[in-house]
């Protein structure tokens, strides 16, 4: 079990193979549960990599990549929000660095973070405030059970059981 | 009616009207770029200055954006190949690496050992041409014009060099999946074996006109202060963060390729000033020599060829999945997050750049110093804006 996040309400904890997806944990979480995640990964000396966000036919996947200096082990939060209101607690206030990769998530997907500071276009120009480039067309857009791996699940609620339900019901049929 | 009698004209952009809602009685708001010269490119900070002392600095990006990542998801995963060496002009190779090695992880394929051998000594030649740019251009921020011709004497035989296997000066992108374009030839090792005794001849030179420098130690030293917490909360990494005494390099602490192979050290300095991240580089290139020189050593056992059998097409398919994969730079972390949807074309491909997450230290950085040491401190940052913008 991931040390730094015990007691945290989590959705999903994951062991993933770091070999091949980079990641050695993947961990769903609730929007409000984001910052005591990050408070908790702050105190155990975890450095924040970038925010982005994955644009899916069941909402915006807002994805965190934490690692740690002395030890390599990258820990992946996964926050899901629906399109009609991406809204996900600003996380600056623990990792000053999350400030401009959340301002330039809100650029490129629209994704609203509640409490950042300064949230203005930071890569986009100041009157392209509406135009999010990297939101997908519905013809090419996908499912999250489609491209992504949920790995050696160690606990899941009923939700994001449902999310990847499908997928590996035909992954069991084919084997 | 000239334009500075419009009134509307002289309330500046949007950057500039929000930033002077917070200005205190008394205090000057000036623009510091997007055309000066110590921003290398086209970054602006808004400084809100009492006298010469900066009490409020905002950095406005976006000036040189060109959605690499859009481009990522219009294109084949060959083709996005090239933009690659686009994104930062300083350090390409390790660009063109986490890119192409990020894709290698999601088709699972193994690189041939001959490969490897030629994409660490190509990219340890690049960050030598990176550091000396940086090391040329710093010292002309702040004032002293011979050493970049020096910088640059050096630079231009590396860049003879790797024009040989890579067809090109700047712009690197002679990575491909599976391996790299080309081979390198006998002219080209013979010039590599030659260079690193020539360059060891001329390390202590740049240290004798340079480092020693009075007037440049008055300039940098003290001065700019990112520690290793603010480099935590911050997401600093390379040199920045080893200035901080955080012996943290990706080649060593989550090692990729063949770089457990070498025995080189990790330059740090315990300072965290301008001055520390100005010594760090400096060693580094001491280090990426050791590491060339041992490269070149083992490359005739190595196995294979410079390319895997079969490469894959440019239009190749990467099961569906997602990786992450990210090298060293000259400026850092440099991470690739890709997507794939088991098409042709990427679904997602997420740039993580050093810089952008170093320079947003800039802000809580330079609060309170004077407005001449905050170009020290920006040039200690090694900035390339191309990189911050992507």
């Amino acid at each position: 079990m991931l040390q730094a996040l015990e007691g945290l309400s989590t959705q999903c904890v994951a062991k993933q193979d770091k070999g091949k997806t980079g990641h050695a944990w993947s961990v769903f979480l609730a929007p409000g549960q984001i910052v005591t995640a990050a408070q908790k990964l702050y105190e155990s000396e975890y450095s924040l990599e970038d925010v982005l966000a994955l644009d899916f036919e069941e909402g915006f996947l807002v994805i965190y990549h934490f690692n740690r200096w002395n030890i390599d082990e990258r820990v992946t939060l996964r926050v899901l929000v629906s399109k009609d209101k991406p809204t996900v607690p600003s996380i600056a206030s623990i990792f000053d660095g999350a400030e401009w990769h959340e301002r330039e998530t809100r650029d490129f997907h629209g994704v609203n973070f509640e409490g950042n500071p300064n949230l203005v276009p930071i890569l986009m120009a100041a009157e392209d405030v509406d135009f999010h480039p990297l939101i997908k067309t519905a013809k090419v857009r996908k499912s999250i059970k489609d491209l992504l791996n949920r790995g050696e699940v160690i606990s899941c609620n009923k939700e994001i059981e449902e999310l990847f339900a499908e997928a590996e019901a035909e992954e069991a049929s084919d084997a | 009616m000239s334009a500075y009698q419009n009134l509307e004209q002289m309330k500046g952009d949007f950057y500039t009207q929000k930033f002077e809602a917070g200005k205190q009685d008394g205090t000057l708001i000036i623009n510091m770029g997007p055309q000066h010269p110590s921003t290398h490119g086209v970054l602006r900070i808004v400084i809100e200055v009492d006298g010469e002392y900066i009490v409020r600095a905002e950095p406005v990006l976006g000036y040189l954006h060109r959605m690499h990542e859009k481009m990522g998801e219009s294109q084949t995963w060959g083709g996005f190949i090239p933009n690659m060496g686009r994104v930062d002009y300083g350090h390409p190779m390790a660009w063109n690496w986490s890119y192409v090695g990020a894709v290698e992880k999601l088709m699972g394929i193994e690189v041939p050992e001959r490969a490897e051998y030629l994409r660490v000594i190509m990219t340890e030649f690049n960050r030598l041409t990176s550091h000396l740019l940086w090391w040329g251009a710093y010292i002309l921020d702040l004032g002293a014009f011979t050493p970049i011709m020096y910088a640059f004497d050096d630079r231009e035989m590396i860049l003879d060099i790797l024009q040989r296997p890579s067809a090109s000066r700047l712009t690197y992108s002679n990575f491909r999946v599976g391996g790299v374009q080309m081979d390198f030839d006998d002219k080209c090792i013979e010039l590599m074996k030659a260079f690193i005794p020539h360059f060891r001849e001329r390390l202590p030179m740049y240290h004798d006109l340079v480092t020693e420098n009075l007037i440049l130690r008055r300039r940098i030293e003290g001065v700019g202060i990112i520690d290793a917490d603010m480099c935590r909360r911050y997401g600093c990494t390379g040199p920045v963060l080893r200035g901080a005494g955080v012996a943290y390099d990706v080649r060593k602490d989550e090692p990729y390729s063949i770089y457990d192979r070498f025995d080189f050290d990790i330059p740090t300095q315990t300072s965290a000033c301008s001055a520390g991240r100005y010594h760090v580089r400096v060693a580094e290139m001491e280090q990426s020599l050791r590491i060339i020189e041992q490269a070149l050593e083992q490359l005739d056992g190595a196995e294979g060829k410079h390319i895997v059998d079969k490469a894959p097409k440019p239009s190749m398919k990467p099961p569906a999945g997602e990786t992450y994969f990210n090298t060293e730079g000259g400026r850092g972390k440099v991470g690739v997050y890709a997507v794939s949807d088991g098409t042709k074309v990427p679904y997602r491909v997420k740039l993580r750049a050093p810089g952008f997450s170093n320079m947003n230290a800039f802000a809580e950085c330079s609060t309170g110093m004077i407005l001449a040491d905050a170009v020290a401190v920006l040039g200690s940052l090694d900035l390339i804006i191309p990189e911050l913008d992507r």
